[in-house]
């Protein structure tokens, strides 16, 4: 993997179709066309974890670094039950970009909403098996893919304002208006951001260590590009109405090229799945199955299939999005808005935990090989600690501008179920794991005394 | 530390066991790779490749271009090979080291785990 696949895969992992629902979220948080400044703040807070995920992709260059450094920076038992959490991020994502694929596409045909399940249902399908018969998206494919979505939604934001007719109103007053709310704006832009990271989980197959590095700050730059471009057209051109609909980007579309446009931006909806599916399928099923293999899942998740794919794993994602992303469309606008919110949550959590890693590691690991390292640590990882945990707080109250502790609730339910599961499950999964080992008789032949071996 | 010849002689039993296995036959299919393996502690390299479903003889040094390349210690090295190791549990733990994609690690451990364990 080069530079480009590494850039592509870093911003279309964030780029998913949540993106679009988020980003007109923050509009109506803000003064109209001052979003854009929100997301700025939140791409420097991004580029403060990109710091972070740096030093600590650099010392764990691998697929399981998130267990490393989460595990030598504290408690196992805590690491385990903070790293389960964050893993329902991607099932959220997945879920949610299912249901907006699926909405995008019911809008688009004009049929019953009614049918928005059936689309989920036939794309996580269609996810699914692909993944059991481990097919994995090309690189080259990958990076079409991402510059597609982003052309497509650039030129679609520019033509949409050029065609408003009128100049922007408020672009440098994020603080004017009614309803403001500054920081939860921040924190959602934090998670236009989110995902960003998960290409740390190909550092074993980029051709030059540094790459993932240096693609994490192309992917934040270019996300700040477009997402600061989309947000500025959508506060610009649509009502608050189309803003918190499951398909402003469709309005979007149609404000800039008419019918054609709603075909383009469902069209572009359904892309940002190859991403998102592929990136978090692969991912978490092979993070349940490396967890299974170490005795911290059920066997079961170890299963695998003709051609290696952890099959449980994969069908588990599977049903669980389903039902998500279900539960999102009965509840109705305010589901995928608490959607939002737990992820926008999550993602903050897990900067300030990484903020946290960073400064035990220092500690703790002091001579440990850093090919990067973060400046002025002590100061930064505290700040960091500090405002991501303040934005984590104040968005898991906070539902389209409102006080609504639902996020909370979720978050607090499924941190507990996880914590619950790794006290009292994972040592007895555990003792079972050792006494089928020690009932294994050693197969490696003894050594004859005193000849022990040195090197040839 | 394994010797050399430990090692030649532990990945020989590996590769009876997994050549014999008819769904690790299918599990492997299309999987071609050339594999290097560097010992962390005594310098040693070897090469193994996978073509058309069956593993191949280890070869001493490192030939041609790897598709993959695993560093553990000479006592890993060994015990996997005669299936007393989780590597993936060493991988997780960073003792066992490997440079190449996410599929190249899913396919190198069920090679262990199908092999000895029968999942």
């Amino acid at each position: 993997m080069g530079l480009r696949t590494a850039t592509s895969t870093s911003t279309g992992l964030a780029f998913a179709a949540l993106q679009y629902l988020a980003a007109a979220g923050l509009v109506t948080y803000v003064a109209g066309d001052s979003a854009w400044i929100s997301i700025g703040v939140a791409g420097l807070l991004a580029l403060v974890a990109w710091g972070f995920f740096g030093e600590l992709n650099g010392m764990f260059p691998t697929a399981a670094a998130i267990r490393r450094y989460m595990s030598g920076a504290m408690d196992d038992r805590v690491a385990l039950s903070v790293t389960f959490t964050y893993l329902t991020t991607i099932v959220l994502v997945v879920a949610a970009d299912a249901f907006i694929v699926g909405a995008a596409l019911t809008r688009a045909l004009g049929v019953p909403s009614g049918l928005t399940a059936l689309w989920t249902a036939v794309l996580l399908a269609l996810a699914v098996m692909s993944n059991l018969r481990g097919v994995k998206v090309a690189g080259w494919v990958q990076d079409i893919a991402t510059a597609l979505v982003l052309a497509a939604t650039i030129v679609v934001s520019v033509v949409a304002l050029a065609r408003s007719g009128h100049p922007l109103v408020t672009p440098l007053n994020p603080l004017g208006g009614h309803g403001t709310n500054l920081v939860e704006s921040i924190a959602l832009g934090v998670f236009l951001y989110s995902a960003f990271e998960w290409v740390t989980t190909n550092a074993e197959e980029v051709r030059r260590p540094e790459h993932v590095h240096r693609a994490m700050l192309l992917a934040v730059i270019i996300l700040f590009g477009a997402c600061a471009l989309m947000t500025t057209a959508l506060g610009h051109v649509l009502s608050r109405g189309q803003l918190l609909s499951a398909t402003p980007q469709l309005y979007l579309g149609s404000k800039a090229f008419g019918g054609a446009g709603i075909w383009l931006m469902a069209a572009v909806t359904a892309v940002t799945a190859v991403n998102t599916f592929n990136g978090g399928f692969v991912t978490a099923s092979r993070f349940m199955y490396a967890t299974a293999r170490e005795g911290s899942l059920p066997p079961l998740f170890s299963r695998l299939n003709d051609r290696a794919v952890p099959w449980v794993p994969v069908l588990a994602l599977g049903i669980a999005s389903f039902v998500l992303a279900v539960v999102v469309q009965v509840v109705g606008g305010a589901g995928w808005q608490v959607l939002v919110a737990v992820g926008a949550t999550l993602e903050a959590m897990i900067y300030a935990v990484a903020a946290f890693c960073v400064l035990r590691l220092r500690a703790r690991m002091p001579d440990h090989h850093r090919p990067f390292r973060v400046r002025v640590v002590m100061p930064l990882a505290g700040v960091g600690i500090a405002v991501f945990g303040t934005l984590a707080l104040v968005s898991s109250v906070t539902v389209a501008n409102r006080l609504n502790p639902a996020p909370l609730v979720v978050i607090a339910v499924v941190g507990a179920a996880s914590g619950w599961y790794v006290v009292s499950v994972v040592p007895k999964l555990r003792a079972a794991e050792e006494a089928r080992r020690a009932a294994r008789t050693r197969r490696r032949p003894s050594r004859p005394a005193g000849g022990t071996a040195g090197p040839s | 530390m394994a010797t050399s010849e430990e090692i030649v002689e532990a990945y020989g039993e590996w590769q009876v066991r997994c050549n014999a296995n008819p769904r690790l036959a299918k599990m492997l299919r299309g999987w071609d790779r050339r594999v290097h393996l560097v010992t962390s502690d005594s310098g040693l390299t070897f090469t193994i490749a996978v073509s058309g479903s069956v593993l191949a003889d280890i070869v001493p040094g490192s030939e041609g271009v790897p598709d993959v390349v695993v560093t553990a210690s000479s006592e890993d090295f060994a015990d996997m090979f005669w299936g007393d190791l989780n590597p993936s549990e060493k991988y997780v733990s960073g003792d066992i080291v490997l440079a190449g994609s996410s599929e190249d690690v899913m396919r190198l451990d069920a090679m262990s785990m199908v092999a000895f364990l029968d999942r």
